[in-house]
C-alpha cells in the first residue's frame, strides 16, 4: 500500500510515495537524498538517526515514515544557514566533539534542541539530555565541552 | 519489514470499529517506539497497522475529583513535564522521566507502555505502589482495571483484542504521604533496570506510624508486583531500618526473577530486598516532609 | 620547541563536511540501479550443510540473484591464512556464519526473501571453550588447517584445534624459578566484547563497462582490501578500485572484506551495483569482537621483590575460523605483552590461538593487550599484598629500564616508565587518607609500541600556490588527515588554510598499510613529511634561480619564499609553481615510507583510579581516574586527547560493563539495548597527565597515543576495588553482580534464596 506523504524538512517541501513499512529514516536518506541522518543500532539506542519532528527529537529509525505526513522535520543538513555553520557544528570543530563523526548528525541536531529550550545548562542538564547520544570514540568528555562553549557563545552573540 | 495496511483513524470510535472489524489482523499502534522494533525483527507482522495518532482527546492531563487522569495518547515527556502532575504526584512525574532516553519518551504513551507490558518497564511500578486504574473501552463500552489485575504474564494484560486503552487514573496521595521510584542500573544510564522498586507510605500524624503502605516491584517477575506481607509489616507501625531490611527480605522472597543480561536471578531477587529498603526509608522521608 | 602549525589544536580539516551531514560513508552511497544485498546466516554452532533450495526465493518478484556456494569460485578467504569459505559450502561452524546470499531492489523485500530459502542442516558436536577444544576428544573444526593458503607453518601445533602456537623466550625460565623464592601462580578469565562502532559494516560494488568493479567499504586498509578482493573473486588487483571514504569508527574491526565477495559476486550476476549494510544485530552475532582469554602467569620473584622469571600461557578463543587474524603468525600477539613494563630477564610466552565454534573473533584496539595487562597488572597487587610489599614500591622495583628487553627481544631505550608512574600517582590521591569507609585506590601500568607499516604521500604546489597533499591514509576518525595537513604546514612554513588535503583512491599508489597498529602518524606521517621536505628543497631550488640567490639563502614563511638575509623581495608560491611549470619541472613529489623494525623507543601508561563501593549492592562508583602517558611531540593537541579520552573510555567499557553474553556458541546480547556502550551519564571526572620529551620517530621528535589509554584501567580498576572491600576479581568484567557475590561470601552471608532460580548465568 502506498501513501502519498508530504513533509517539510529543513524549510523545504517534499512529496514521497512510500509503502506504509517505509521508515522516516530511509525516506530522508534514500528518497529524499538526505544522508545526513546515520543509522547505527536500528533500535532507538544510539542516537545515531536523531532528527526532530514537529519540535521533539525522534528516532527516525523506529518511525514509520507515513507518521511525518504534514510535519516540519529538522536533519543535520538544517542547522548550517546561508552556508554558515550554527554555533553548535562550530563548536563541535573548535572542541573536537566529534572523531570518525558518524553520531556527529544525531549529536549536533540534539544538542541544538537542548540549547533552543535551555539556553544555559549545567553539566548534568547536558548529560540529561544527551544521554540518548551514544559515541564510541570521543569518550564524551569533549562533546560535553562543545556543548558548554556552543551555549556560551550563543549567549554572547544573543547579547551583543 | 512486510507490508501491511495502514490506517489513521480520525475519531476513537472509528479506531474501535476497525479495532472490532479486524480483531487479530490488526495491531494498534500508539508512539510506535516498541512496536516498530517488533516488525522490524518479525516477531510481529500484522495485515493491518491502526495508528492512533490522530486521535484527539486522548493526551489530556487531568486532576480532578483527587484524582490524576493520563489520557491514553499522553507521551512519557508530557508527564514528565507536566506542572499538575509534579505538584500533586511527584514520583508519577519522576518515574516517567526515568524511561529511556528523551527520544523515546517525546513519543511513546503512556497507554501504549501499559499495553505492551514489558515487565522490565518502569511506569507500571510506580502506578502500582499509587494503587491506579486503567481505563479501556471497546465498541461494546467501558470498564475500569486496577493496575494489579492488568497484567497477567510477559508482553500479555487482560486487554481484549477488540479494546483500547484510554486513560490511566491515578488518586492523589493523603496528606502526609510519601512516594518514591528507585531505579538500579549496575551498568549504563540508559539501561532497563536490573530491579525497580515503587514505595508508597501515609504516616498516621497522630502516632507517627504507618497508616497505609504500599510496595511494587519490576524486573522481577513476569508482571510488575505487589509485595503484600512486606506492606502488612510496615502497616502500623514506625519505619525503623530494622523494620526496612525486614520488608525488604518478605519482598523479595515473593519475587521471581529471570535471569539476563542486567543480572541474575539471584542477584535480581536480593536487590529487590536492597531497594524495597530503600525506597520505604525515602518514601517515609518524604512523607514525614509533606504537610 | 615551538611550531607554527605543529603542537597547534586545530579542527578537523573534514570537521565542516562531519559536523554538516556531508560527509559520505559507505552506507551513504548511492548509486543509480543499485540493489540490496542480505545473507542469510546459520542458526547452528556447527552443522553439516546436507540441502539448500533456493527455489521458492529465487520465484519472488523482486528478488534478482540467490546465490549459495555452489555459484561461487571454489575458494577460502582470510586476512592472512585463507580459511573462510565466501559462503558455507559443506559445513557452518558457527551461528551467523553466511550460508546464502539475494539482491533484492527493495530493501524490505530481503528478509522475507531470506526466509524462502529451505537449509537443511545436520548438525555436529560442537565446542565452544576454547580450553575444551584443546583437549583430545574435541571435535576438530579444521581437518586440513595444515594445508590452508598462508597457514603459519612454523606456528603449527599438534594440540587439537590450535592453529597458531607462538612463543616468546627470554633468558632461561627454569633457572628463573630456581632462583626465585617465591613462586606465584594466578589464572584469569575474559569475555568477547565487540568494537562498538556506531556504523555497522556496509559495502558498495559497481562493475563499470569496462569490467573495472569499484569498491566503497567501511574498511582501514583499502590497499590490502584490493589484494583480499582480487584473491576472493579471482580478478586481477587492476580491475578493483577502492575508493577511500570515512569510516564510523574502526577500532581494529574493520580490516577485512566482510561482505565486500558477496556485493562483487551478487554485482556481476545481477549487472547491477549491490549495497549491503549489516544489520547491528548481525554485527553483535557475527561481527569479529574481541579475543576472550583465558591467561594464566607463573611468577617467580626473589626475597627482595624481584621479578625473576615470567612464564604466561595464553589461550585466546580464535572462533571457527582464523580468517580476522591480520599478522603473518595468525596470532594475537599481544599475548607478548605477558611481561608488561617490567625488565623481566627471564620469559617463556605461550600463546594459542584456538578454533571453537564461536564467532570468529579478530583485532580490537590493542588487540591481546587489555586482557593480557588485566592479568598481569592484578597480578603485580596480589604478588605484592603477599609479599608484604607496597605495590606501588613492588612495581617501582621492578619497572623496565633502558637496555631491558621485551619478550620479543627487542631493546627499549629512553625509557620513561618511573616518571609516567610517579606522575600518575603524584596526580592521583594515592598515599591520601580514604574520606569514607568503601573507597580504593588502584593502580596501572602498560606500555605500546609505536607502529610500523608502509606509506605512501604526494606533496603538490598548485597553480594558485596553495598545496595539495594527496594521501591513502584512511580517515577512521583518528584525526590523521589533520595530522598530516599539520606535518606539510609546518614542513613548508605555510598557513594551513593553504594546504589541502586529498584522498586518494587505489589507483594513486602501489600500496600502504592502511591504518592501525598505532602506526598512522608515524608511518604516513614520515611519508608526508619525507615527501614535504623534498618538495621544499625543489621550491627553494625554483625559487633560488627567480630570486639570484642559492638555494640554502631561500627562506619560507607564511606561505611565500624570500632570500633570507633581507626578506625582500619575496615570491609567493603561486609565482614558484609558474616559473616550475614554465621549466617543465612540476613541484610534487612523491614518497612511500617504509618501516619493518619497531622503533626501540615505546611509550608508556600509567594509570590510578580511586573508586567507591556500595556494599549493598557491589556497584561501584569511579571517584577519580588518572591517566598519565609518556609522550613525544604532540602534532595536535586535540585530537591527541581525544584519543586518550575515547580510549580511556572504552577500557571502561572493556573491564566494567559490556559483555557479549554468548552461550554454547549461541550470541544472546543482539543489540545495543542488551549490549550496552558506555554513556554519557556514567563517564568519570578525568585528569589527563603528560610526561612530555620530544623524542619519537614521529615527524618532529613524536610517539603514538591511539591504543595506550585503553589498556591498563580494567587493572587499576580491579586493584583499586580490591583495595576498597578486599574483592578479588580475576574474570571479566567486573560487574556490581560479580563484586555483591563475593562481599557476600566473605561475610559467610547466606543469602534469601527461596526457590534458587539455576537459569542462565
Amino acid at each position: 500500500m502506498t501513501h502519498t506523504i508530504r513533509m517539510r524538512v529543513n524549510g523545504k517541501d517534499y512529496t514521497a510515495d512510500v509503502p506504509s513499512q517505509r521508515l522516516l529514516i530511509d525516506c530522508l536518506r534514500y528518497d529524499l537524498g538526505l544522508t545526513g541522518t546515520k543509522e547505527g543500532c536500528s533500535v532507538g539506542v544510539c542516537g545515531a538517526c536523531t532528527v526532530v519532528m514537529d519540535g521533539v527529537l525522534v528516532s527516525s529509525c523506529l518511525t514509520l515514515a507515513v507518521l511525518a505526513d504534514g510535519k516540519e522535520i529538522t536533519t543535520v543538513e538544517g542547522l548550517a544557514q546561508d552556508g554558515k555553520l550554527h554555533p553548535v557544528q562550530q563548536a563541535f570543530i573548535d572542541y573536537g566533539g566529534f572523531q570518525c563523526g558518524i553520531c556527529t548528525p544525531g549529536m549536533v541536531v540534539a544538542a541544538k534542541a537542548l540549547l533552543d529550550q535551555n539556553q544555559n545548562p549545567s553539566d548534568d542538564d547536558i548529560k540529561d539530555w544527551m544521554m540518548g547520544n551514544l559515541c564510541r570514540c570521543t569518550g564524551y568528555y569533549k562533546i560535553i565541552e562543545s556543548i558548554r562553549g556552543a551555549a556560551t557563545r550563543m549567549q554572547t552573540e544573543r547579547v551583543s | 519489514m512486510n507490508s501491511f495496511e495502514f490506517r489513521q483513524p480520525d475519531t476513537v470510535e472509528e479506531a474501535l470499529t476497525l479495532l472490532h472489524d479486524l480483531g487479530e489482523d490488526a495491531r494498534v499502534m500508539a508512539g510506535g517506539t516498541a512496536l516498530v522494533i517488533m516488525m522490524k525483527q518479525r516477531l510481529v507482522m500484522p495485515d493491518c497497522l491502526i495508528s492512533l495518532q490522530k486521535l484527539r482527546g486522548l493526551d489530556r492531563i487531568n486532576a480532578r475529583n483527587g484524582e490524576i487522569q493520563l489520557g491514553a495518547l499522553t507521551t512519557h515527556r508530557a508527564v514528565e513535564r507536566s506542572e499538575v502532575v509534579r505538584s500533586r504526584l511527584p514520583s508519577l512525574a519522576e518515574t516517567y522521566a526515568h524511561v529511556a532516553t528523551i527520544r523515546i519518551r517525546n513519543v511513546a504513551t503512556v497507554g501504549g507502555a501499559l499495553a505492551h507490558a514489558d515487565p522490565n518497564q518502569d511506569p507500571p511500578v510506580i502506578l502500582l505502589a499509587l494503587d491506579a486504574q486503567v481505563g479501556l473501552r471497546s465498541t461494546a463500552g467501558s470498564r475500569q482495571v486496577p493496575i494489579g489485575e492488568f497484567f497477567t504474564d510477559y508482553y500479555e494484560t487482560v486487554r481484549q483484542p477488540d479494546e483500547l486503552v484510554t486513560e490511566v487514573v491515578v488518586p492523589v496521595l493523603p496528606p502526609r504521604s510519601g512516594s518514591v521510584y528507585l531505579k538500579f542500573l549496575p551498568r549504563t544510564a540508559d539501561d532497563y533496570a536490573t530491579v525497580g522498586v515503587a514505595a508508597t507510605v501515609t504516616i498516621d500524624p497522630a502516632t507517627g506510624t504507618c497508616r497505609e503502605s504500599r510496595i511494587a516491584m519490576g524486573c522481577v517477575a513476569s508482571t510488575p508486583m505487589r509485595a503484600p506481607e512486606a506492606e502488612a509489616l510496615v502497616r502500623g507501625q514506625r519505619l525503623t531500618p530494622e523494620l526496612a531490611r525486614e520488608a525488604g527480605i518478605l519482598a523479595q522472597r515473593v519475587t521471581d526473577p529471570i535471569s539476563d543480561a542486567r543480572g541474575s536471578a539471584d542477584y535480581k531477587r536480593a536487590m529487590a530486598g536492597v531497594f524495597v529498603r530503600r525506597a520505604l526509608e525515602q518514601a517515609w522521608q518524604r512523607a514525614l516532609a509533606a504537610v | 620547541m615551538t611550531y607554527n602549525a605543529v603542537g597547534k589544536p586545530i579542527g578537523r580539516v573534514e570537521g565542516p563536511a562531519k559536523v554538516t551531514g556531508a560527509a559520505t560513508y559507505s552506507a551513504d552511497i548511492q548509486l543509480p540501479s543499485m540493489l540490496w544485498g542480505k545473507a542469510l546466516r546459520s542458526p547452528l554452532p556447527h552443522a553439516r550443510i546436507v540441502r539448500i533450495d533456493t527455489s521458492a526465493a529465487e520465484r519472488l518478484p523482486g528478488v534478482l540473484a540467490v546465490l549459495t556456494a555452489k555459484d561461487l569460485p571454489d575458494l577460502l578467504i582470510g586476512r592472512r591464512v585463507y580459511d573462510m569459505p565466501v559462503l558455507a559450502k559443506d559445513h557452518v561452524r558457527f551461528i551467523g556464519e553466511k550460508v546464502a546470499m539475494v539482491a533484492v531492489e527493495d530493501p524490505d523485500l530481503a528478509d522475507e526473501a531470506l526466509a524462502h530459502i529451505e537449509v537443511e542442516y545436520d548438525e555436529l558436536p560442537a565446542v565452544s571453550d576454547a580450553q575444551e577444544a584443546m583437549k583430545p576428544d574435541a571435535p576438530v573444526l579444521h581437518p586440513q588447517y595444515r594445508l590452508y593458503p598462508h597457514a603459519p607453518a612454523q606456528y603449527f601445533s599438534d594440540l587439537p584445534n590450535v592453529h597458531s602456537h607462538v612463543i616468546w623466550q627470554l633468558g632461561d625460565v627454569e633457572q628463573g624459578f630456581a632462583a626465585a623464592a617465591q613462586v606465584f601462580e594466578h589464572t584469569f578469565t575474559t569475555h568477547y566484547v565487540h568494537q562498538g562502532y556506531i556504523e555497522p559494516h556496509a559495502s558498495v560494488v559497481a562493475i563499470e563497462s569496462d569490467g573495472r568493479a569499484h569498491v566503497w567499504l567501511s574498511n582501514k586498509m583499502p590497499f590490502r582490501t584490493r589484494e583480499l578482493l582480487a584473491d576472493a573473486v579471482q580478478i586481477p588487483q587492476e580491475q578493483i578500485l577502492v575508493h577511500l571514504i570515512p569510516i564510523g569508527g574502526d577500532f581494529g574491526g574493520k580490516g577485512s572484506l566482510m561482505d565486500l565477495p558477496l556485493c562483487y559476486h551478487l554485482a556481476r550476476r545481477t549487472g547491477r551495483p549491490v549495497k549491503m549494510v549489516m544489520s547491528y544485530a548481525e554485527e553483535l552475532m557475527a561481527g569479529n569482537p574481541r579475543h576472550p582469554t583465558t591467561v594464566v602467569l607463573r611468577t617467580g620473584v626473589t626475597r627482595e621483590g624481584i621479578i625473576v622469571a615470567r612464564e604466561a600461557n595464553v589461550i585466546f578463543n580464535s572462533g571457527a575460523y582464523a580468517a580476522f587474524k591480520p599478522t603473518p603468525v595468525v596470532n594475537i600477539t599481544g599475548a607478548s605483552q605477558a611481561a608488561g613494563a617490567y625488565g623481566i630477564p627471564n620469559i617463556r610466552i605461550d600463546a594459542y590461538s584456538v578454533y571453537t565454534n564461536c564467532v570468529p573473533a579478530g583485532h580490537m584496539r590493542a588487540p591481546g593487550d587489555p586482557q593480557v595487562t588485566f592479568a598481569v597488572e592484578s597480578a603485580m597487587d596480589m604478588m605484592a599484598e603477599a609479599l608484604g610489599i607496597d605495590p606501588l614500591e613492588f612495581r617501582r622495583r621492578n619497572l623496565l629500564r633502558d637496555g631491558d628487553r621485551l619478550p620479543s627481544g627487542h631493546p627499549v631505550e629512553h625509557v620513561k616508565v618511573q616518571e609516567t608512574l610517579e606522575a600518575a600517582v603524584h596526580s592521583s590521591r594515592w598515599g591520601q587518607s580514604k574520606p569514607r569507609p568503601n573507597v580504593g585506590r588502584g593502580l596501572a601500568v602498560s606500555h605500546r609500541h609505536i607502529g610500523i607499516g608502509d606509506a605512501n604521500a604526494q606533496v603538490t604546489v598548485e597553480g594558485d600556490g596553495t598545496v595539495t597533499l594527496l594521501t591513502a591514509a584512511p580517515d577512521t576518525g583518528t584525526g590523521s588527515h589533520t595530522v598530516l595537513r599539520q606535518i606539510v604546514a609546518e614542513t613548508l612554513s605555510m598557513p594551513i588554510e593553504q594546504v589541502r588535503v586529498q584522498v586518494a583512491t587505489t589507483d594513486a599508489f602501489e600500496a600502504d598499510s592502511g591504518a592501525g597498529g598505532s602506526r598512522v602518524t608515524h608511518v604516513a606521517g614520515q611519508a608526508t613529511y619525507q615527501a614535504a621536505e623534498e618538495l621544499k628543497t625543489l621550491i627553494r631550488e625554483v625559487a633560488a634561480q627567480l630570486l639570484g640567490c642559492q638555494p640554502n639563502d631561500v627562506t619560507l614563511s607564511g606561505g611565500r619564499c624570500a632570500v633570507a638575509a633581507n626578506g625582500e623581495p619575496s615570491l609567493s608560491l603561486a609565482d614558484v609553481a609558474r616559473a616550475a611549470l614554465a621549466h617543465e619541472r612540476p613541484l610534487t613529489v612523491q614518497k612511500t615510507y617504509r618501516v619493518s623494525e619497531y622503533p626501540h623507543v615505546t611509550g608508556f601508561t600509567a594509570q590510578a583510579v580511586e573508586l567507591e563501593v556500595d556494599p549493598e549492592t557491589g556497584q561501584m562508583t569511579l571517584l577519580d581516574v588518572v591517566t598519565a602517558h609518556d609522550v613525544g611531540t604532540i602534532i595536535n593537541p586535540l585530537g591527541h586527547q581525544g584519543q586518550i579520552e575515547g580510549g580511556l573510555i572504552q577500557g571502561i567499557g572493556f573491564g566494567m560493563i559490556e559483555e557479549m553474553r554468548a552461550e554454547e556458541g549461541r550470541v544472546s546480547t543482539l543489540s545495543l539495548g542488551d549490549y550496552k556502550l558506555p554513556n554519557i551519564k556514567d563517564i568519570p571526572p578525568l585528569k589527563t597527565v603528560l610526561v612530555q620529551e620530544e623524542l619519537g620517530p614521529v615527524p618532529f621528535q613524536g610517539k603514538s597515543i591511539g591504543e595506550s589509554s585503553i589498556t591498563p584501567i580494567t587493572a587499576a580498576v580491579a586493584n583499586a576495588l580490591y583495595d576498597a572491600v578486599g574483592v578479588r576479581i580475576c574474570d571479566l568484567p567486573i560487574t556490581a553482580e560479580k563484586v555483591y557475590r563475593a562481599l557476600q561470601a566473605q561475610q559467610g552471608v547466606g543469602e534469601e534464596r527461596p526457590g534458587e532460580d539455576r537459569r542462565g548465568r
